[in-house]
């Protein structure tokens, strides 16, 4: 029965390029759990992440400013 | 606010022909690295560079590493005197790149692209494949990880490309 792509993600072929990927550091779960959404929403979470990432930088920014201040 | 799918989304309903390259379109296939820029290879015609800049204005768009006190003056001639461009708009980075690398223009992008549906709107993104030849191309430390991604990718949905 042929795999689908989550299954060959989820459980490489010896010697295959996708083994070869992990060998190399690549989490290959994420790559399987983002096959499950459209090329849209993918996107979208890429663009939700960066919005995250970014609030988080200006909180780390922020409270290094005021670590200084009452420093 | 970040809006690189909303970008992408003005492009495709200004009938702009280009192709989306780069990280979002690792994306779109189902590649896991965030990415905080638009790559898209753009067809130079002037009919398209009016397209381009209609969809930029509003944007207020700026090319990245220019200090803010210069002054700038975006319209579509400014689109003329270049190829490449690297700006920073209200929904993000936006680099607008007249070629890719072990590909070429626009024209040479069209038949190692796909046609994909962002929510309604079609959308030309570069193959697997052909991000493939563009990454190994470009030669980029940085860009070792991407390619261990697609070639993944490329295994995992080789039966369905």
């Amino acid at each position: 029965m042929k795999r689908t792509p989550r299954e060959k993600l989820l459980n490489p072929a010896p010697g295959g390029k996708i083994a070869a990927a992990r060998d190399f550091g690549i989490d290959l779960t994420q790559l399987a759990e983002n096959l499950r959404y459209t090329p849209a929403e993918r996107i979208a979470r890429n663009d939700d992440a960066v919005n995250s990432l970014r609030q988080f930088a200006e909180a780390v920014r922020v409270a290094k400013a005021k670590q200084r201040s009452d420093g | 606010m970040f809006d690189l799918l909303k970008a992408v989304q003005m492009f495709s309903a200004a009938k702009v022909d280009f192709v989306v390259v780069g990280g979002v379109a690792i994306r779109g296939h189902g590649g896991s690295y965030v990415t905080e820029d638009l790559d898209i290879c753009y067809s130079r015609t002037w009919e398209n560079l009016k397209k381009i800049a209609n969809v930029l204005a509003p944007l207020n768009p700026r090319p990245r590493g220019i200090d803010d006190s210069l002054p700038f003056v975006f319209d579509w001639t400014t689109l003329q005197h270049g190829t490449n461009f690297t700006f920073t708009t209200s929904l993000g980075d936006i680099d607008l790149l007249g070629e890719v690398k072990g590909i070429g223009t626009f024209d040479d992008l069209l038949p190692q692209s796909l046609e994909i549906d962002l929510n309604g709107y079609q959308t030309r993104i570069l193959s697997i494949p052909g991000l493939i030849i563009a990454k190994e191309a470009a030669g980029r430390e940085k860009d070792r990880v991407g390619l261990q991604v697609l070639y993944a990718l490329q295994e995992a949905t080789r039966d369905e490309q």
